[in-house]
C-alpha cells in the first residue's frame, strides 16, 4: 500500500460543496442584502456568479488531484494543497483512533468517510473524505497490524500473547448500550434545541426578509389581519409548534440508532439515520464523565450523560462534546456506567451545602432582581409592580440552586454538582484532574464558605467543575485528598 | 497555612505603571470632552461625571488595587505541588500537582524588562496559571526547578 493513492472522484463533489458552504454567508452578504443596483446592467451578477462557481468547480477539481495518501515506513502520509503544497506525516502511533462516517452523498455512492485522529487535538488531524469501504477497512486493518508490530517490538518479541489481545478485541465487543426509539424522541422533545433552532430561523428568515415579497404578502391578507391579534396570537403558537416537531424530528435523525459498544480499550459510538457516524474514543483518554439533567428531565427521572476525553479536534465540533447517553433513566445509570466505564461510581452520597449558604444564594439572585424590579416600579407604575412576582421565582430558583449543588469524594474519585438551570454532576478520577481551586470572597469568609473547583482536560480546552458555597473546612478535605500523599504526611 | 513565598517589591512599581497608562486615557478623554463643551457650550455634567469617574479610576488602579494585590498574592512551590494565592477582594487558591505540570515558561514584557522582573507561567494540559513578577533570577531558578521537578505521564495527560 505503499503507491500513493487518490481518494474516489466523488470527493471532488464534496469539495465543491463544502466549499459553497464556506461561501453561503460572504455570498449572502454581498449579493442578497446591497437589494437592486441600478446602475450594474443586470447580466453582471449571474456572470460573476458563474466564474466563481466555475472557479470552485476548477479548484475543487485540483484539490482531489493533488491529493494523495500513502502508508510508507510506519507513517501515514497525505500530500495535499493547490496553491500551497502541504505533507502531512503522521506516526503511526500517533494515531489514537480511526473513525469512520458515513454522509449522505457517501452513502449514494457506498463510500465512508475516514477521520484518523491523533492525541494532539490541536491541529487538525487528517481526512480522507471519499474512500471505499473496503479501502476503509483494510486500511484499519494495516495500521492496526502496524501498531501491534510496535508494540511487539517493544515487548521483545512476545507477539503472541498481542495477535490474541488483537483478536479478542473484536470478539468481546458487545452492544452496552442501545437507544431505543421512544426514549429517542422523548431526549429530543426535552433537549432544549428548540431554542437553538428557532434563534437559527429567525435569522435565518430575517437574512431573507428582502427577497420574499412580505410586504406584498401582508397586504393581500389585510382583511385577514383586520380579524385580529387572536388568530395572529394561534397562527404564531402553531407556527412556533411546527419549528419544535421539526427540531425533534432532526434530532431523532441525528441520533437514531444511537448504540455504544466497549471493547477492552475502546468505546466506539454510533449514530445517525441519514449520516452515520462513528465515534472511537481510547478508554485510558477518558478523563471524567459528565451528568446532565435539565429543567424537563430532572422531574422525570431522566438525565443525559457526557464524556469529558482529551481528544478531538477544533474541526470537528461534535468530537468534543460527546454523549455517551443520550438519555437515560437515573436509576439505570449506575448499572450502565458500571458496564463501560468501571471506574466511575455514581451513586455516590453527597455532602450538601450548610443550611447557611442558602442565604448566600438568595443574596446573588437579589443582586441582579432588585434593581429590576426597583427600575420597574419606578418607571412603570401600576404594571411595574407584576415585576414583584420575579422575588418568589428568585427564591425558588436559588433554593434548587442550593438544592443541589455538592460534593462527594469516594477513593480516588472526586464528584462537583451545581446547577444553573440544569442539574449537572461532574465526575473526575484524581489522577486526571489538572489542578484545584478555592477562593472566597469577604463575603464568604464573614460565613466561613468557599468557591471550590476542579478543572480536567477536555477535548482541545478544559471542563471545570465548580460548587459555590461549601463549608470552607470541606475545602480542606478536598484539597489534602487531592495533593499527593507524601506532602500531606510531611506538613 | 498560606503559601510562603511573596513576589517581588517592583511588582507594585509595575503595576501602578501600568494603572497609570490606564488611568491617562480617561484623564485625556476628561480634557477632550472640556474643550468640546467650551466650543460647543455644552452642560458641563457630562464632563463632572467624566472627572469623578477619573478620579475614582485613578484612585482605584493606582493605589487601592496594585496595593491590595500585591498583600494577597503569594506562592509557594513544594516537592510536590505548586500552591498559588491572589486575588483582590476575592481570595483565590490554586493547587497544582508537580507531575501535572506539562511546560513552564518566563515571560517578560517592556514593562518587567526594565524593573528586570519576569512572569512564570506554568501550564497543565487543561490550565494555565502565572506568577505575574519575579526576580528575573528568581524566575530561572524557579522554571528550572519546575521543569526538573515536573515528570508528566503520558497516560494521565
Amino acid at each position: 500500500m505503499s503507491d500513493p493513492k487518490r481518494l474516489h472522484p466523488i470527493a471532488v463533489l464534496l469539495n465543491i460543496i463544502k466549499s459553497i458552504k464556506e461561501l453561503v454567508f460572504p455570498f449572502l452578504l454581498v449579493v442578497v442584502l446591497p437589494g437592486k443596483n441600478d446602475g450594474i446592467p443586470g447580466w453582471i451578477q449571474p456572470l460573476v456568479i458563474g466564474i466563481i462557481v466555475l472557479l470552485l468547480i476548477v479548484n475543487a477539481f485540483i484539490q482531489w488531484l493533488r491529493f494523495t495518501y500513502r502508508i510508507e515506513d510506519g507513517e501515514f502520509r497525505i500530500e495535499s494543497g493547490v496553491i500551497v503544497r502541504k505533507k502531512r506525516y503522521i506516526k503511526f502511533d500517533r494515531i489514537h483512533s480511526i473513525d469512520i462516517s458515513e454522509g449522505i452523498i457517501q452513502r449514494i455512492f457506498r463510500l465512508v468517510k475516514v477521520n484518523i485522529e491523533t492525541a494532539g487535538g490541536t491541529q487538525a488531524d487528517a481526512v480522507l473524505s471519499a474512500i471505499r469501504k473496503s479501502e476503509a477497512v483494510q486500511l484499519n486493518a494495516l495500521i492496526i497490524e502496524e501498531k501491534n508490530k510496535k508494540t511487539n517490538n517493544s515487548l521483545e518479541g512476545d507477539f503472541s500473547e498481542a495477535g490474541i489481545k488483537g483478536n479478542g478485541e473484536v470478539e468481546k465487543a458487545t452492544s452496552v448500550f442501545k437507544q431505543t426509539l421512544p426514549q429517542l424522541f422523548i431526549m429530543a422533545a426535552t433537549s432544549g434545541a428548540i431554542g437553538v433552532f428557532l434563534s437559527g430561523g429567525i435569522a435565518f428568515i430575517s437574512q431573507f426578509d428582502e427577497i420574499i415579497p412580505f410586504e406584498r404578502i401582508f397586504k393581500d391578507y389585510e382583511e385577514f389581519i383586520g380579524m385580529g391579534t387572536i388568530i395572529l396570537t394561534v397562527l404564531a403558537i402553531l407556527g412556533l409548534l411546527v419549528v419544535y416537531v421539526l427540531a425533534t424530528l432532526s434530532m431523532v435523525i441525528r441520533y437514531a440508532s444511537f448504540t455504544v459498544v466497549k471493547t477492552d480499550e475502546e468505546i466506539v459510538i454510533s449514530r445517525g439515520l441519514l449520516e452515520k457516524r462513528r465515534l472511537t474514543i481510547p478508554i485510558h483518554k477518558v478523563q471524567g464523565i459528565r451528568i446532565m439533567e435539565n429543567l424537563v428531565r430532572k422531574p422525570l427521572g431522566l438525565a443525559t450523560v457526557y464524556l469529558e476525553y482529551a481528544g478531538g479536534s477544533v474541526e470537528d465540533k461534535e468530537s468534543l462534546s460527546i454523549m455517551l447517553f443520550p438519555l437515560i433513566k437515573r436509576k439505570h445509570l449506575h448499572g450502565k456506567i458500571q458496564e463501560i466505564l468501571p471506574v466511575y461510581q455514581t451513586a455516590m452520597e453527597m455532602t450538601p451545602l450548610p443550611k447557611r449558604a442558602y442565604s448566600r444564594y438568595v443574596f446573588r439572585k437579589g443582586i441582579y432582581i432588585i434593581p429590576i424590579i426597583g427600575a420597574m416600579v419606578w418607571f412603570f407604575r401600576p404594571w411595574g409592580f407584576l415585576s414583584l412576582l420575579l422575588i418568589p421565582f428568585a427564591l425558588v430558583w436559588a433554593y434548587l440552586q442550593y438544592r443541589d449543588a455538592g460534593w462527594s469524594i469516594e477513593g480516588d474519585l472526586l464528584l462537583l454538582c451545581s446547577r444553573f438551570l440544569s442539574k449537572e454532576t461532574l465526575i473526575m478520577q484524581r489522577n486526571r484532574i489538572q489542578s484545584i481551586t478555592y477562593k472566597k470572597s469577604w463575603f464568604q469568609k464573614r460565613k466561613e464558605l468557599a468557591t471550590i473547583s476542579a478543572s480536567i482536560k477536555s477535548g482541545v480546552g478544559s471542563q471545570v467543575g465548580m460548587v459555590v458555597d461549601v463549608e470552607e473546612k470541606d475545602c480542606q478535605t478536598i484539597k489534602s485528598w487531592f495533593l499527593p500523599k507524601k506532602a500531606v504526611d510531611s506538613q | 497555612m498560606e503559601p510562603q513565598n511573596r513576589i517581588s517589591n517592583k511588582a507594585l512599581t509595575v503595576w501602578k505603571i501600568s494603572g497609570l497608562v490606564g488611568c491617562s486615557i480617561t484623564w485625556i478623554l476628561s480634557i477632550a470632552i472640556l474643550v468640546l463643551t467650551i466650543i460647543f457650550d455644552w452642560t458641563y455634567w457630562v464632563f463632572g461625571a467624566m472627572i469623578i469617574i477619573s478620579i475614582i479610576q485613578s484612585y482605584l488602579t493606582i493605589f487601592l488595587i496594585p496595593s491590595v494585590r500585591w498583600k494577597r498574592w503569594r506562592y509557594e512551590v513544594r516537592n510536590t505541588e505548586i500552591d498559588i494565592q491572589s486575588g483582590i477582594f476575592v481570595i483565590k487558591r490554586t493547587l497544582i500537582p508537580m507531575n501535572r505540570v506539562q511546560h513552564v515558561e518566563t515571560k517578560q514584557g517592556p514593562l518587567l524588562r526594565k524593573y528586570e522582573l519576569a512572569s512564570v507561567e506554568i501550564s497543565t494540559a487543561a490550565t494555565m496559571h502565572v506568577i505575574p513578577a519575579l526576580d528575573l533570577t528568581e524566575a530561572d531558578e524557579l522554571r528550572h526547578y519546575i521543569s526538573k521537578m515536573a515528570s508528566v505521564e503520558e497516560e494521565d495527560v
